[in-house]
């Protein structure tokens, strides 16, 4: 586990199909869906850097069903990152996209900010590196 | 979370850096006295003794007596909530670019 989530994808497609996917308000309720209900979440998304988005979907006993984000990159075809808010937390996401050549495109998330919240903030230093020792201590 | 119903919020028990180093040295033995604990710091046993309330008021870290010290022992469970917290971002997104793989084959087609 990490504390910045990081994850990998590799798409059989072009890396300019792939950006609109990930940037086009209609594309993006296409996939991005509440997965606890598999209902497409609607959004107001846009890749224009300080545009501020959300995406819904019905509330629940946890939350109200509000994403709250607001671009703070677009360079496309490759980078477009954007703060992801909802409750009391606060993260950044930010999607690195690769053309690998042969039809294929690398698709890199990163997802940071999990150390703003609960009163984290300024350690994010002392938290990344304690991320493997929280791993060695749950092993113990 | 935990079953006993802490009086302290994991998040919050770990949020500061001394804290951390501690659950760190706990996971390194199986007890510890207060006393070897301390020497780790560069502050009094009275300041250690406090981080190590705040942890077992989160269910962090137990304590016992023996003899005229206290022992300390780390339970790591309450930090499975920590885990799970990101494991919900990881499935959230693992889960969705999995459906934008079947909308990207929909459209090569």
């Amino acid at each position: 586990m990490s504390l910045s989530l990081t994850l990998d994808f590799e798409y059989e497609t072009s890396i300019d199909k792939l950006w609109s996917a990930l940037t086009d308000s209609s594309k993006l309720a296409k996939w991005i869906a509440n997965i606890h209900t598999g209902k497409p979440m609607e959004n107001n998304f846009e890749p224009v850097v300080g545009h501020r988005f959300q995406f819904r979907t019905e509330p629940s006993q946890y939350w109200d069903g509000i994403i709250d984000g607001e671009v703070l990159v677009v360079e496309a075809p490759n980078r477009v990152s954007y703060t992801w808010a909802s409750g009391d937390e606060k993260h950044t996401v930010t999607w690195t996209l690769q053309d690998l050549g042969d039809g294929k495109v690398n698709l890199h998330l990163e997802q940071t900010g999990f150390s703003n919240v609960h009163g984290l903030e300024g350690a994010r230093y002392g938290w990344t590196k304690w991320c493997g020792e929280l791993e060695k201590a749950l092993a113990a | 979370m935990s079953d006993k119903n802490p009086l302290r919020d994991v998040f919050d028990a770990i949020a500061d850096p001394t804290r951390r180093r501690l659950i760190r040295l706990l996971a390194e033995v199986d007890e510890i006295p207060l006393h070897e604990l301390t020497e780790q710091f560069p502050m009094g046993r009275t300041a250690v003794s406090k981080h190590l309330t705040i942890l077992k008021e989160a269910g962090l870290v137990a304590g016992r007596k023996v003899g005229r010290e206290t022992r300390y022992r780390l339970n790591a469970s309450p930090l499975r909530e920590v885990q799970d917290w990101v494991a919900h971002y990881s499935k959230f997104w693992n889960e969705n670019l999995r459906r934008l793989s079947r909308l990207l084959e929909e459209e090569q087609r």
